[in-house]
């Protein structure tokens, strides 16, 4: 990689000027045009408070939301990365039912609004699904220290159904993206490659496993990193269903003090903070791949 | 999308008629003493309830469903839930009992049981001082042109759309959303439940003001259960009786509603 310099020319300057001139016109606007009276001093203790009886720093509401953002995330990118990698798999499987039953997740994932889906999922799927394993008359009764531990990675014993809920809700949605990712990155491997395993004597599976597959991860890697950034965004979206992240709390702290602005900002960049450093990991990513396969992967299957 | 998020909330209540006792052969009251914990479903509503700054709820119907709780010798929950979609939540057994100023409303029987009222609550309307400028009366706003606001699924887009057909009204998920329409000019008034419209009026003297001297309904709130359950029901009723006698429930209706010592714990 060659860095070229860059020169600032006279447009740049003009453009940037513009740029900062729009911005301080409609903070302007809303000053002005709206009497908005700003108050960021009371943002600060929404993040984090001094706690004065343990005499320690706490996180408060917004954080909390997104900490229950990040396990939302991470957890509905497991999930559905074990989803993905079986419809994937079953995607270009030689039995027509595998892949008529994939081609149906996918397709009816894809084309139905992320909202409606989670509302169906809340109010029909789940309720008659979980209840029946008992996860949250289990973490109830249990010890202290399990519900810590269950706290921590997933959600306080009051709210682990809706987490849970949520969790499968997203799982099941992204899943139908990294199923086309995990497809089109074994679909990417060249014949020859099968060939020749297959000319040493590999069976169908150990191809698979020993051959295609390393490849193929390694192309999907930066894709899959991209879609774990939609996953923490799509995860705003449960917040219709009062799953307690940065969303919800954003809009709860806005009925109680009807500071709109000033917490909408102030969520968005919290949303920043979180997925600016993915992004930047996936450029990593890709650079690191390609130095290694030399083969640029096709963006494929991405949503506008 | 507001709208998707309206009609499911609408609909998903009724077009799928759970069985009144599908999702607890026992009555609530029993699964709360066993589990020795109150589950409340309630939304954030100044003064009702809301989050004041370390992350606590406090408000009326904190108070008063953390004292219901403390009666029955148990812990109390609170499920922080989106209006709209607060009376499926119910149904589908996120939790026992909705205590969030919700107001009595025939349709919402329908779903629901509804214990005797604890309080009673008024619309009121907070107008622009520009756009509604010499607006007096109900009359004023009826009319094609007039737009409105309102947060979605109250007892406020009733009220507004049986005294004023002709005015247009825009649904908003939180209150604020209406209020942040209002100063942005964008409708002519809010309608909202007594006393929020007229802490706006105060906190924007120069953009807004009250219409109306006074609340132009009165509408009964009660706490709402699952049907099918006459033992809860039975109990609620008989807790609010007795509360009711001795004062209590007016005092601190007092002190949320007439005071504003409390200001300082949410600022």
């Amino acid at each position: 990689m060659r860095y070229r310099k860059y020169l600032i020319s006279r447009l740049d300057i003009f453009i940037a000027l513009l740029l900062i001139a729009a911005v301080l016109y409609i903070g302007y606007r809303i000053n002005v045009g709206l009497h908005y009276k700003w108050n960021w001093k009371i943002i600060p203790q929404y993040l984090f408070r001094y706690d004065a009886e343990n005499e320690k720093w706490v996180a408060n509401l917004l954080m909390q939301g997104l900490f229950t953002t990040i396990r939302l995330s991470a957890w509905g990118t497991v999930l559905a990365m074990f989803i993905g990698t079986v419809m994937g798999l079953c995607r270009i499987s030689q039995s027509l039912f595998k892949r008529l039953v994939s081609g149906t997740y996918v397709e009816l994932m894809r084309n139905i609004p992320p909202l409606v889906l989670i509302f169906i999922f809340y109010f029909f799927v789940s309720e008659q699904f979980l209840p029946v394993l008992g996860v949250e008359e289990f973490v109830r009764n249990s010890s202290w220290p399990v519900q810590w531990v269950m706290a921590v990675l997933f959600a306080p014993p009051t709210l682990l159904n809706e987490f849970l809920s949520a969790t499968v809700t997203l799982a099941v949605f992204e899943g139908a993206y990294i199923t086309e990712i995990v497809r089109a990155g074994i679909q990417s491997v060249e014949k020859g490659q099968w060939e020749a395993a297959c000319a040493m004597g590999l069976s169908k599976w150990q191809q698979m496993r020993y051959v295609v597959l390393p490849q193929a991860f390694g192309r999907v890697l930066p894709p899959l990193t991209g879609q774990f950034i939609s996953t923490i965004k799509d995860s705003a979206i449960v917040s219709v269903i009062s799953i307690q992240e940065l969303t919800f709390q954003g809009m709860e702290l806005i009925s109680a003090t009807y500071l709109t602005f000033e917490i909408w900002i102030t969520v968005a960049l919290l949303y920043l903070m979180l997925t600016l450093p993915c992004s930047m990991i996936v450029g990593r990513i890709e650079t690191y791949v390609n130095r290694f396969l030399s083969v640029g992967l096709h963006d494929f299957v991405r949503r506008g | 999308m507001l709208l998707i998020i309206a009609l499911m909330g609408c609909f998903s209540g009724c077009s799928n008629e759970p069985t009144p006792t599908a999702p607890q052969a026992e009555s609530a009251l029993e699964r709360v003493m066993k589990q020795g914990v109150l589950r409340v479903g309630m939304s954030t509503f100044v003064p009702w309830a809301m989050k004041d700054k370390t992350g606590r709820l406090i408000g009326f119907e904190i108070d008063v469903a953390t004292r219901l709780a403390q009666d029955m010798g148990v812990n109390v929950e609170f499920v922080p839930t989106k209006w709209a979609g607060i009376i499926p939540a119910l149904i589908t057994g996120k939790f026992d009992i909705i205590i969030g100023g919700m107001g009595i409303l025939p349709n919402r029987n329908l779903k629901v049981n509804f214990s005797i009222p604890y309080d009673y609550t008024g619309m009121s309307i907070v107008a622009h001082k520009k756009l509604a400028e010499g607006f007096n009366s109900l009359e004023d706003f009826n009319k094609p042109g007039v737009s409105l606001a309102a947060r979605l699924g109250s007892t406020a887009v009733t009220a507004a759309r049986r005294f004023m057909p002709d005015a247009t009204l825009s649904l908003f998920d939180d209150e604020s959303q209406a209020y942040q329409e209002l100063l942005n000019g964008r409708v002519y008034g809010v309608v909202g439940s007594a006393p929020t419209p007229g802490f706006q009026a105060l906190k924007y003297p120069d953009k807004l003001f009250l219409p109306l001297s006074d609340t132009f309904t009165r509408e009964p709130i009660g706490f709402a259960l699952r049907k099918g359950d006459v033992d809860t029901l039975n109990f609620v009723d008989s807790w609010i009786r007795v509360v009711e006698e001795e004062g209590w429930l007016k005092e601190r209706k007092r002190y949320w509603f007439d005071t504003r010592l409390w200001e300082p714990m949410i600022q």
